[in-house]
This record gives C-alpha cells, sequence and structure tokens, in this order.
C-alpha cells in the first residue's frame, strides 16, 4: 500500500477525536440553548447546584452538624420578614432560610449518591444480561421482576423502617428500588444494539468481546440512561421528601420533607411559610429536572433529528 | 483473472492455487418447527486473486455460507452440522514484494508453507504443503486474528455497519491496531524500543494511570507520533477508496457522511490490511443505482491493485456477470451450478439457472410482461432425500423425487447438480430439457 505519499499530515494529532467531540456537546448545548423548555429547567437546575454547592457561603453552617437545622428558641413561629429569619421560623425554632439552603444540599447529596449507585449496578446487571443471554439473563431477570413487583414507594418505606429512621437508610432504600429500572432499559438497549451490523463488522475485522462491549455497544446504548438519571435526579429528591415527610429521615435534619412535615401542623393556624417554602422548593427541584430530562430526550433521540 | 487449471491432478491444484476451499459445509438452525436445513451440504473453491460470484434468491444459504466463513452465524440457534472451510493463508512474494511476477503467479502473494511440515508435505495439510486452517474448527483466537487481516468482509447496508458513535478515523485504525501492531510503532519511530505502554497505547489497552503517565512527556510526544502515524496510515486507506478530503473525512461521524461515502469507508477498513479473501456480501444493494457502479468499479480497481480473491453475494445476475470470473448458483441450502461466468451465462445447464436467466428482464421481452420460475421456494426444515428443486422443475420426472443429484462436472470447467447431466445409475425415465413433464 502506498502509504504516507501524498497525504497532507493533520495539523495536530487526533487523539480521541477530541475535536469532533467538542463539535458533537457543542451540537447538544446549541439544541439545548433553542429549547425554551430545557433552558429554564437547565437554569433552574444550575441556580439550586450553586445554591447547594455555595451553602456554607450563603448562610453560616450550624455547628457542629450544619446539615441538622440550627434551633432560635427565642423566636417561634416568627412570619417571613422577621430580623434575622427572612423567610421565618419553624414552631421549633427553625429559620427556613436555612432549611432552604442546606435542605439543596441534602438533596443533591441524596440524589448524586443515590443515582450513581443506581446506574452503577443497574448498567452491570443489565449489560450481563442482555450481553451474555441465555441462562444468566434469565436468571438476572427474574431477580429484577421480584424487585419490580413491590410498589417503590412502599419497598422503600418497609427497608427504611426495618433499618430504623436515618438519612443513610433512605439512600439505601432508595438505591434499592431505583436499579432495577436502570437494569432492564440497559438489558434493552444492549440486546437491540448488539444486533445491528456494527457489531458483526467489529468482529470482523479481529475486535475481541469485551472490547466490542466498550466500543461498540455500551456508547450507543447509554442514551436512555442518560435521559432517565436526569429523570430520576428529580424523582429520588420527590420521593425521598416523602420519606423524611412521614418520619423516615433524623428529626431536625435540613431536608425539606422533613421542614414540610414541621410545618404541616401549623398551616390550619396560618403558619403557611414552614411548608410552603420547602416544599417549593421540592417542586421547582423535580420539575427542573423533568424539564432537562425531556428535553435531553427529544435531543439525544435520533428520531427526532429530521424535525430539526 | 487466472487460466483455469489444466486437467492435472484435481486435488493438487485445488490445493496450490485455491486460497479458500468449501467442502460439505452444512449449516443448520434449530427451530421450534424442526432443524432448518439453511446450508446443506455446499462445496466450491475460491482461487487466488479471483472473484466468485454466489447467486440465489434470498433464504437460498447465500449469507449463512459467507458468514461461515467468519464464524459469524450465531449459535445456538445455529448448528455447525459437517463439513469444513478450509483457509489457505498468503504472505507477500519474496521475488517481487507483492508486485506480481512469474514466481506468484502474478497475484504478488504466496500460501504460507505448512507449520508441521515446512512445505515437503504431510497429513495436517492434506499433502499439499501449504498451511491449512479449518476456519470452523480453529480457536477463537487464532480466528481473531485471521478476521480483519488475512480474510476481510463488507457488509450490505453501510449505514448498519459502522458504528455511529466512532469516527471514521477510530474505526478504520481499529484495523491497523490489531493487526499492524508493529508497522504503527515503525511508522512511529518506536520500532526498536517497542516502550510496553506505547504497546497497550496502540492496542487500546492502555490502563486509566497509563493513560494519565501517556499526558506527560516524554510519554506524550511519542504518543502523538503514533497517533500521527495511525493517521497518516488511515488517511492513506481512505485516499485509496478515492474519497475526497481524506483527512477531513476521517473526523467525521458516519451519520455525516452520504450513503456511497460510508461504502468507500468500509471498503477502506476491509482492504486495510490488504487481506487475501474480501467476501462481499451484496455490497451495493442498499445504494441507488448510480454510486452502485461507481462502488462496484472501485471494488474492481482495488481488488486488481491487491490481488485479493473475493467472494461476491448477489442476487443480481447482470452485476455478477460484470464482476466474476466464475459464478455459484445456489438453491435451497445447495449449489445447483458452478462454473466460470461466460459458461454459465452462455449455456445454463441447471433448470434453476435457466429460470433465472429467462427472468432478467430484456428488450426482447414485450412491455408488462415478467417471466418468473413458478412456484415458491421449498420449507428448508427436514427436506426429504431429493432433488431440492423438483417442484418447481418442468423437467423433473419420478427419479427426481427420490434421488438426490450430485454436484458434477460433465465439461470441463463447469459443474451442475441435476440427474439431466449427470444420471444416477439406475435404470429408470431420465429427465431431460426436451420433455417437458408439468
Amino acid at each position: 500500500m502506498a502509504v504516507g505519499t501524498a497525504v497532507r499530515r493533520p495539523a495536530a494529532p487526533l487523539t480521541e477525536g477530541l475535536g469532533t467531540r467538542v463539535r458533537r456537546f457543542g451540537e447538544i448545548a446549541r439544541e439545548v440553548l433553542r429549547n425554551p423548555t430545557t433552558l429554564i429547567g437547565l437554569i433552574l437546575i444550575v441556580g439550586m447546584i450553586a445554591m447547594a454547592i455555595l451553602a456554607p457561603i450563603l448562610i453560616e453552617p450550624n455547628t457542629p452538624n450544619p446539615y441538622q437545622m440550627p434551633r432560635d428558641w427565642g423566636a417561634l413561629n416568627e412570619p417571613p420578614g422577621t430580623a434575622g429569619h427572612p423567610l421565618g421560623t419553624t414552631q421549633q425554632g427553625g429559620d427556613v432560610l436555612y432549611g432552604v439552603i442546606w435542605g439543596a444540599r441534602t438533596s443533591l447529596r441524596l440524589s448524586l449518591i443515590v443515582v450513581s449507585i443506581t446506574v452503577i449496578i443497574g448498567l452491570i446487571v443489565g449489560s450481563l444480561a442482555g450481553f451474555l443471554g441465555g441462562k444468566i439473563d434469565e436468571l438476572l431477570m427474574r431477580l429484577v421482576d421480584v424487585f419490580l413487583s413491590i410498589p417503590e414507594l412502599i419497598f422503600a418505606l418497609a427497608i427504611a423502617a426495618v433499618l430504623g429512621p436515618s438519612f443513610g437508610n433512605i439512600i439505601l432504600a432508595l438505591a434499592a428500588v431505583f436499579w432495577v429500572k436502570y437494569a432492564r432499559i440497559i438489558r434493552g438497549q444492549v440486546i437491540h444494539i448488539k444486533q445491528n451490523e456494527y457489531v458483526d463488522a467489529a468482529r470482523v475485522i479481529g475486535d475481541s468481546s469485551l472490547n466490542i462491549y466498550m466500543k461498540d455497544v455500551l456508547p450507543n446504548s447509554i442514551t436512555p440512561v442518560v435521559v432517565q438519571a436526569t429523570l430520576d435526579m428529580g424523582n429520588v429528591v420527590l420521593i425521598g421528601a416523602t420519606l423524611s415527610f412521614i418520619g423516615l429521615a433524623e428529626a431536625g435534619l435540613a431536608e425539606w420533607g422533613v421542614l414540610v412535615s414541621q410545618g404541616q401542623a401549623g398551616i390550619s393556624a396560618g403558619r403557611w411559610w414552614a411548608s410552603t417554602f420547602p416544599g417549593l422548593m421540592v417542586f421547582l427541584w423535580a420539575l427542573a429536572f423533568n424539564l432537562v430530562g425531556d428535553g435531553l430526550r427529544d435531543i439525544l433521540d435520533p428520531r427526532t433529528e429530521s424535525k430539526r | 483473472m487466472t487460466v483455469a487449471p489444466a486437467p492435472e491432478p484435481a486435488r493438487q491444484a485445488a490445493a496450490t492455487d485455491s486460497v479458500a476451499s468449501v467442502t460439505g459445509l452444512k449449516v443448520h438452525f434449530e427451530s421450534k418447527a424442526g432443524r432448518v436445513h439453511a446450508v446443506d451440504g455446499v462445496d466450491f473453491e475460491i482461487r487466488d486473486g479471483e472473484t466468485l460470484g454466489l447467486v440465489g434468491e434470498t433464504g437460498c444459504g447465500k449469507t449463512v455460507t459467507a458468514r461461515s466463513f467468519l464464524r459469524l452465524v450465531p449459535m445456538p440457534p445455529g448448528v455447525h452440522a459437517g463439513g469444513a472451510v478450509y483457509f489457505r493463508p498468503h504472505q507477500p512474494c519474496a521475488v517481487c514484494r507483492g508486485a506480481g511476477c512469474a514466481e506468484c503467479n502474478d497475484t504478488g502473494r504466496v500460501p504460507v508453507a505448512c507449520p508441521s511440515c515446512h512445505g515437503t508435505g504431510c497429513p495436517a495439510c492434506d499433502h499439499s504443503g501449504v498451511e491449512t486452517i479449518d476456519l470452523t474448527r480453529i480457536p477463537e483466537k487464532q480466528l481473531r486474528e485471521i478476521r480483519g487481516d488475512r480474510i476481510a468482509m463488507i457488509f450490505q447496508d453501510p449505514a448498519k455497519a459502522l458504528n455511529p458513535a466512532l469516527t471514521v478515523r477510530n474505526q478504520i485504525a481499529e484495523v491497523f491496531q490489531h493487526h499492524r501492531t508493529h508497522e504503527v510503532l515503525v511508522r512511529a519511530g518506536l520500532g526498536a524500543s517497542p516502550n510496553p505502554l506505547l504497546r497497550r497505547h496502540v492496542i487500546q489497552k492502555s490502563r486509566l494511570w497509563e493513560r494519565a503517565l501517556l499526558t506527560l512527556p516524554p510519554l506524550r510526544g511519542q504518543r502523538n507520533h503514533i497517533d500521527r502515524a495511525i493517521d497518516e496510515m488511515v488517511s492513506a486507506a481512505l485516499a485509496e477508496t478515492q474519497i475526497p478530503n481524506p483527512v477531513k473525512v476521517m473526523e467525521r461521524y458516519p451519520h455525516e457522511l452520504s450513503g456511497g461515502m460510508k461504502q468507500r469507508v468500509m471498503i477502506a477498513q476491509a482492504l486495510a490490511c490488504n487481506p487475501d479473501l474480501l467476501i462481499a456480501d451484496e455490497p451495493t444493494t442498499a445504494l441507488d443505482v448510480t454510486v452502485q457502479a461507481r462502488i462496484i468499479e472501485l471494488v474492481k480497481e482495488l481488488q486488481s491493485r491487491h490481488k485479493s480473491a473475493v467472494l461476491y453475494i448477489s442476487h443480481d445476475l447482470s452485476l455478477v456477470r460484470r464482476v466474476c470470473d466464475r459464478v455459484a448458483v445456489m438453491y435451497a441450502g445447495r449449489i445447483v451450478e458452478i462454473g466460470a461466468t461466460e459458461e454459465i451465462f452462455a449455456n445454463p445447464l441447471h433448470p434453476y439457472t435457466r429460470g433465472l436467466l429467462a427472468a432478467i428482464p430484456s428488450r426482447s421481452h414485450q412491455r408488462g410482461q415478467l417471466v418468473a420460475i413458478k412456484g415458491t421456494v421449498p420449507e428448508l426444515i427436514d427436506p426429504p432425500p431429493s432433488c431440492r428443486f423438483v417442484q418447481r422443475c418442468s423437467y423433473g420426472v419420478e427419479v427426481c423425487g427420490e434421488l438426490d443429484p450430485e454436484l458434477e462436472a460433465p465439461l470441463d470447467r463447469h459443474a451442475v447438480a441435476c440427474f439431466i447431466h449427470n444420471p444416477p445409475d439406475v435404470a429408470t425415465e431420465l429427465p431431460s430439457f426436451s420433455k417437458v413433464t408439468s
């Protein structure tokens, strides 16, 4: 083969195809910016994550445990606008603003941990089942069916109830419930993708099975997982708040569900603020991730490409 | 094309100048209704540098036959029920270094000597002295070394055969990384001191920490040399398929290319390592007619330059006539007729081949009239021992439904499986083209 005679040298080494990867990212970014609802969701997410990360700067952290609400026993049930408590206080003297800001940090921690654990477990189980097939597939999927047959909220509730009320147990309970979905998604995708001719084509050039999985199957199967993970970032917080609302988190934790449950007794007496602000945060959090998740689904779906 | 062998001992001739031979290959599929005999006793050989066309209608087993070369038939449900696919790997001719000379019969390559007898002839190589590998039995690891290097394949639909998540460069680069590791290192100026770290970078087995190390000098520079060497090899491979501006195309993803371009990329990938045998599974079916013509010209031109043998699978007879040196006609899992292209088209011996040729629309046909072979392909589930074509054959007689005709050669260079030409050893009424029976 006459190599390298008339060929112009590429300007820079094209390691990993960095240029093309940046280009693809730019395309996605442009799509996001063109879609108003996705953009709104994205702005909300950036805002709330910034709030979570900057929490120690925005408001003096409680000592020794910043995730516990500080108590101001001299100011119980103060309405919003009180000096030192811009969003009011709860009936135990907890500062609602502190709960809202540090609650964002708690929620971010919760959703990140739960989603990453479940995605990893789901990826491993689903990939093994889908790629290897046969008896392994059968075994793993029946296990998944067992988990799926129990309603997720009740299952999480049962786990948290058995292990005792604590934030760590909420994480565990949610992880035990959510991984099943990913296992199913990734299995279906892998089975679909591995029938593609480019998998045969990779085999034809002498690739090993592991290599084929990592290069040809996984990257083409991952999109629905990304979308589902984004949606679940919201769902996890929603269900997490539900669990802590019914008392499965430690008392006094700076968490939105805990705050809502503390404030609910006062709503009939006109003290709306202690429940409303954290409730609004849960709503916005779930909404933002759902907007972005839906937007990503449309943008990443190759079938919608022609519409653009 | 190479001239057909002189009538010497047939076995000897087959062994020395054929790149691959299929003997009695049977591939069945288990299904709920029974065993589907998709490929049921196929024999043929592919000679050095020739183009063999494998034609037949959908479901006759031509793709399964081709896929058996590289063991791509999924098992289960597939079952390898017998027979073998022998492959004789070649190496560049030492005399002319691939240019083609008298020593290598102008093919530029010579067969590799048998590793157990070094060319003197032993039972392992069927006394031919040439390394002979049974592709249906060698371990997966050895097969992986042959795939993409000595035998390559082009698929029907280039849109489906390229990974949408990888750039063109990375897809073609893989071939070099797997099969030309040493050449990549030499080209990068690192041939003498193959640092295991860099070697693993070439074959893409770097661990995470190794990748981090490679971003630091002095390894960084050497890594860039390797990447640039691969870039050059990839763009040269692309340039060979006459893709305009290969350096730019390299960075593109498959969805950014047209169908013809994608097929060119596939061809570049397939021919990158200069294979002995190229399997083309209907490479133009998914393309429109104008692009088809150009791709066929390209394959022909590259074949004459690389001197690879090509197994060309198609259902398009006019195409096969243009491209192939020899043609094998398949019907219901069997080869019913095989011979030189001119022979087959000028003098078809099997009733099925006659029917196929008659079905090609031509200017002599009246508008609105299309000729077809009556009936449909028989079920291949547990077929009875008879001629597979008997239900559709206009000349069939009793014996055709009771005995199975073998593929035999009544003429030189032309074999057929039909009792009209090869009468069975029983005294009975024989079929004939002069007697239409149904």
